[in-house]
């Protein structure tokens, strides 16, 4: 909301007190003022100067000497412009001044070997207008020495503030200047209205009807006659103008400046154009069709308030008047509205047409009810001084349930309670007495304090002491030097994460963010995802049912820009429907995942070693590593998928202690080349609830081994299609509890060892950890292996 | 024999000398340590010495197969070490071999610097659904329905009674509807703008929300707390400011800015968190008394933090997970 500090002034004296003091104080009190256009900046250091003498330029014929007086010194100055005379008041820009149209400082410089003290402007180079031919020439009744931004009248500084939705009281001058008031401590002067009213009283000339009192528990008409439709007055047209506004006539006008004057937002209507003379306040038909002041047509339903005449509707209560009853150059009657609506209706209507107009903004928060009068016969006094006519006597007022003051208790000592903060009991009450509240002290501790109806978001003890505490200044509140720890139980539920992430990026892995929100095609090819119901755009229609469309845009964007090699993992939500109507938390499912990806090159060829691509047994070997430090000591496996799955060409389940917790494999291509992925994709996709229901083992140290371990490598020819799984359990089910660990150190094919043949060779440790194993003991457990191995699986041990 | 012994020294002093290869130190090494050799000679002749000058010829002769064995010693270690330096050459110019340690997002990174320094100060971590219910996100914290407030928070709707939580505040709702006070807790988490993607803003981002509610509460706390937050995190000289501002679910509702000084360019306040003491309409929701119990809360934007600190002006980078970012932090 636009404000102006001159038209501020008009209800505050603020004259003594500096801009940025205006601006602080008020963004610390809540209305954050958001931007500054202040008039003044552009004319600082000029004044107005008088021209006492003009030569001619000893060196140029263009350029003329001046001596210009300030009224306390004399300048010389070299000036280029044809229209200076001596006798002249001027625009005069003294050294060091910014000029606005250049952002140069001005230097004290030679100018044709003559030295040139200031300068004299043209409506240019002040950024007042495009003249730039000649000087600016000045009112000769100015006094030189004035600031330049006085003789101007360009002493206004606009303010953007930006008015929280509970502030309805403050979307107006007078709203902001009351705070100002109890800010500054300086009364607030409301402007005095003396009406000069016929004998005929508005009642004999328009009718108001409520049929829909709920949603229009006030309604007031005023009557004036026979007015002049013109251009309003220069100073109605410059207050308009000052905050953005357009003037248009100046009854529109004079009702446009009521609203910014006390935030009433008031109508007038063409009274000739009412039918009946006659105001009806009732809802909408369904479907009823009406056309707007900015020539829509609008369609509206029963929710819808209108306001009508005798036969049809005249406006859309509190949003927008109508196009068959707006004021005209040829309008002589006037009906001023000056209503109450339901704030929550108006905003319904507001919302399902998409309008927001001035008047909806401030309806939708909340107006007040006891303000329309004044606000009527404000605008009344204020016609009549523009367009001249006849006010008729008194208003219409259908106002059946008059709002009365609320009113609630104060205990002094809540407010340090709550503040931590003692503030001094009378600069309590001069605070709230400036803003409009009446106290009415029962004891040393205790107040009634009377609310005023205006301050629609005040109800509470607790909002009193917010008031107080804003306005007196939060910063005036020293915060506390210790803060005691309570000693109950602290919780993280985020550590597990954090501890999974910090593994993963360890073992090389960069964490991506991808959007939860996908379009419609892609999250349906993923799973069973939940739509928006007003999402932002199709692109952004659906809530991902996986990490994996992420995780492979993400691939796909950084190919693109030539990053092959990629290591990447995602920790987020998931969500699928569960039942077709979403109506609890039942019917859909939310679930923190963990998807890892890995493409592209484990290895770029190096001096020290060849280029080798991720496959498979890297996932395997991260899933492992990175599972076995946060769940040491539990049992992991992998089983290989029995049939081929939709997210997975080949691959494998993970099981921790029985619980299958996430399955790991090859992308399929035909999903890759979906995203204009063509090189191979491994994933692993867990489900980060279900890990953390595992709980870990405590951990407990280990004897160190004492004794030595003794290996023994065997190397087994085998059917190619031979897994190394069934080698390896065949030889722990045929050893004895000597054997620890089996590597396999070497896989060979050759035609030399013959046809769909391959060699596996494994090294075995042994050791007890209560002696020193003998060869005996070794041996036999060794060649029992081999016997078994090579019994069961048709081996043939080599080197034999 | 001290003699013999004396001219033995004298000639292994000059044998030694004249040698300039492993090949004759070893030879030397046979002449005189073997087991044949010139010191076991004279071992062999000190046995059969008298009985009382055995003492005196022994201390001379332990001394001179000291003397020897060193010298041989010092000489092999001086040809094993030119030996060494002889047979490989290595270049020390060679590049490193390549180990990478990856890393966690810019955005997780900024949240684990903001959740350390609360859980310093004595804050439990909690966590909540995204997919919410509209009262936990709304009608619990004090939205009326149908209010302009809730316009100060585009909201994506799901169905008419569920949507993306817009903020992390329903886990505070969640968390004081389970458990009593006192409770200090600070709630991370993704939450969902329904707004245009620009390089300002984007549709979900990642908030902290703290809350503290005890019997002894106050806004000096508050302001204390977050003061000591704004000090770890942004430095101990930052300037900071406290402003007055509107919340539904706060009543004082405050918003803290500290001052922002770009290197050469011009300083400006900027917001960095909302905050206030918990409207007694939120605690009478979840059941807590409040005229025995008083809260605060505050809550912060995770992208805007990091941003400010890494000179990010395009927020939609942190979500475009772009190798040559990610590998930046």
């Amino acid at each position: 909301m636009k404000v102006s500090l001159n038209w501020l002034n008009e209800y505050i004296n603020l004259k003594d007190i500096p801009l940025n003091d205006i601006i602080d104080k008020l963004t610390y009190a809540g209305l954050e003022v958001e931007d500054v256009v202040d008039q003044a900046k552009n004319f600082e250091n000029m004044f107005v100067g008088f021209v006492k003498e003009r030569k001619k330029h000893p060196n140029a014929d263009k350029l003329s000497l001046c001596i210009v007086s300030d009224g306390d010194k004399e300048y010389n100055v070299v000036c280029g412009a044809a229209n200076v005379e001596a006798g002249q008041k001027i625009a005069f820009a003294k050294i060091g001044t910014l000029i606005p149209s250049s952002g140069l400082k001005l230097e004290k410089v030679k100018i044709r070997g003559v030295v040139s003290e200031g300068m004299i402007c043209s409506e240019k180079e002040i950024g007042l207008g495009e003249d730039h031919e000649g000087i600016l020439v000045l009112d000769a009744s100015l006094k030189e020495g004035v600031p330049l931004e006085q003789a101007l009248k360009m002493n206004d500084a606009i303010l953007e503030i930006a008015v929280t939705p509970n502030r309805a009281d403050a979307l107006s001058h007078i709203g902001i200047a009351r705070d100002l008031s109890a800010l500054f401590d300086k009364p607030l002067t409301m402007p005095e209205i003396t009406l000069n009213e016929s004998n005929r009283k508005s009642h004999e000339f328009a009718d108001v009807e409520i049929i829909d009192s709920e949603n229009c528990p006030r309604y007031i008409g005023k009557v004036v006659l026979n007015v002049e439709i013109k251009e309003s007055p220069e100073w109605l047209k410059n207050r308009l103008k000052s905050i953005g506004l357009r003037p248009i006539n100046n009854v529109v006008d004079v009702t446009n400046f009521v609203m910014h004057e006390i935030g009433q937002p008031l109508h007038a209507f063409d009274l000739d154009n009412l039918a009946g003379n006659k105001i009806v306040v009732r809802s909408a038909y369904d479907n009823e069709k009406f056309v707007t002041l900015d020539t829509k047509e609008r369609t509206l339903n029963r929710s819808n308030m209108m306001i009508c005449d005798a036969e049809k509707s005249v406006a859309i209560a509190g949003v927008m008047g109508g196009e068959n009853s707006e004021v005209t150059s040829s309008t002589k009657n006037i009906l001023i509205e000056s209503a109450f609506f339901n704030p929550s209706s108006v905003r319904k209507t507001a919302k399902q047409l998409s309008v927001s107009s001035d008047a909806s903004f401030r309806f939708e928060r909340g107006t007040d009810p006891n303000i329309t009068k004044w606000a009527a016969q404000r605008a009344a006094q204020l016609i009549q001084q523009t367009a001249g006519g006849v006010i008729a006597q008194g208003e219409i007022d259908a106002y059946q349930k008059p709002r009365t003051n609320k009113s609630c208790t104060l205990r002094f000592s809540r407010i340090e309670k709550i503040l931590g903060y003692q503030i001094r009991k009378d600069d309590v009450e001069k605070i709230l007495i400036r803003l409009g509240f009446i106290i009415n002290n029962i004891n040393d501790e205790l107040s009634e304090v009377v609310i005023p109806t205006f301050r629609n978001d005040i109800e509470r003890e607790i909002d009193i002491i917010e008031e107080i505490a804003r306005i007196y200044s939060y910063n005036k509140i020293p915060e506390v030097a210790k803060i005691s720890v309570t000693l109950e139980e602290k919780v993280d539920q985020s550590s597990f994460v954090d501890r999974l992430r910090i593994v993963l990026t360890s073992l090389g892995f960069f964490e991506i963010l991808t959007n939860s929100l996908l379009n419609e095609e892609t999250a349906k090819s993923f799973g069973q995802p939940i739509a928006m119901l007003n999402p932002q755009s199709s692109e952004m229609s659906h809530l991902r049912p996986s990490l994996l469309p992420g995780m492979l845009l993400t691939i796909s964007k950084n190919l693109k820009v030539n990053e092959k090699d990629l290591q990447l993992f995602e920790i987020g939500k998931v969500f699928n429907q569960i039942n077709k109507k979403i109506e609890s938390f039942a019917d859909f499912s939310e679930e923190e995942h963990l998807l890892l990806a890995i493409t592209g090159n484990a290895q770029r060829s190096e001096w020290y070693e060849k280029d080798r691509q991720f496959d498979l047994y890297d996932l395997k070997g991260f899933v492992k590593a990175a599972l076995v430090k946060i769940f040491p000591e539990l049992q992991l496996k992998f089983f290989p998928f029995k049939q081929e799955k939709i997210f997975f060409e080949y691959g494998f389940d993970l099981f921790i202690e029985g619980e299958k917790i996430g399955s790991a494999g090859k992308l399929p291509e035909k999903i890759a080349e979906r995203f204009d992925v063509t090189q191979d994709i491994l994933i692993f996709i867990a489900d980060i609830g279900k890990l953390k229901k595992i709980s870990p083992l405590k951990k407990t140290f280990k004897e160190l081994l004492k004794y030595p371990k003794v290996y023994r490598d065997c190397a087994f020819i085998l059917d190619e299609t031979v897994e190394v799984e069934a080698v390896i359990e065949i030889i722990k089910g045929s050893s004895s509890n000597l054997l620890h660990n089996i590597k396999l150190f070497d896989i060979f094919q050759s035609e030399s060892l013959g046809k769909q043949k391959k060699s596996l060779a494994f090294q075995l440790e042994y050791y007890d950890s209560s002696k020193t194993l003998t060869e005996e003991e070794v041996e036999k457990d060794f060649w029992n292996s081999i016997k078994a191995v090579e019994k069961k699986l048709n081996a043939q041990l080599r080197g034999t | 024999m001290l003699k013999k012994i004396e001219s033995a020294r004298k000639n292994f002093e000059d044998d030694i000398s004249k040698v300039t290869n492993p090949t004759t130190l070893e030879e030397l090494r046979i002449k005189y340590l073997s087991r044949k050799g010139i010191v076991a000679q004279l071992v062999e002749a000190l046995k059969e010495m008298p009985k009382e000058e055995k003492p005196k010829v022994g201390q001379a002769l332990n001394q001179f197969k000291n003397f020897t064995s060193e010298k041989f010693d010092e000489l092999r270690t001086k040809f094993e070490s030119h030996s060494k330096s002889k047979r490989e050459f290595i270049d020390l110019t060679l590049p490193d071999r390549q180990y990478t340690i990856g890393s966690k997002h810019i955005i997780t990174q900024t949240l684990d610097e903001i959740k350390e320094i609360f859980k310093g100060l004595g804050f439990s971590v909690y966590e909540g659904p995204e997919l919410e219910s509209d009262y936990n996100n709304f009608e619990a914290l004090n939205f009326p329905d149908d209010h302009p407030a809730r316009d100060m928070q585009d909201t994506f709707f799901v169905t008419k009674n569920f949507l993306m939580r817009t903020h992390t505040s329903p886990v505070q709702i969640r968390l004081m509807t389970e458990k009593k006070p006192p409770l200090r807790a600070i709630m991370p988490g993704k939450v969902f703008r329904n707004e245009a993607i620009s390089a300002k803003s984007y549709c979900l981002f990642h908030q902290v929300e703290g809350l503290y509610v005890d019997t002894d509460v106050t806004f000096a706390e508050l302001k204390g707390t977050l003061v000591a937050f704004a000090k770890q995190f942004y430095g101990q000289d930052v300037q900071y400011r406290f402003r007055a501002s509107f919340f539904p679910f706060t009543e004082p509702s405050a918003e803290m800015d500290v001052w922002w000084q770009p290197k050469g360019k011009d300083g400006r306040w900027l917001e960095v968190l909302g905050c206030g003491m918990v409207d007694p309409n939120v605690l009478l929701n979840v059941g807590i008394d409040p005229e025995k119990f008083v809260g605060y809360a505050f809550g912060m934007g995770v992208e805007r933090t990091a941003m400010l600190k890494y000179a990010i002006n395009d927020i939609r980078i942190l979500f475009d997970n772009d190798k040559r970012f990610l590998t930046q932090f």
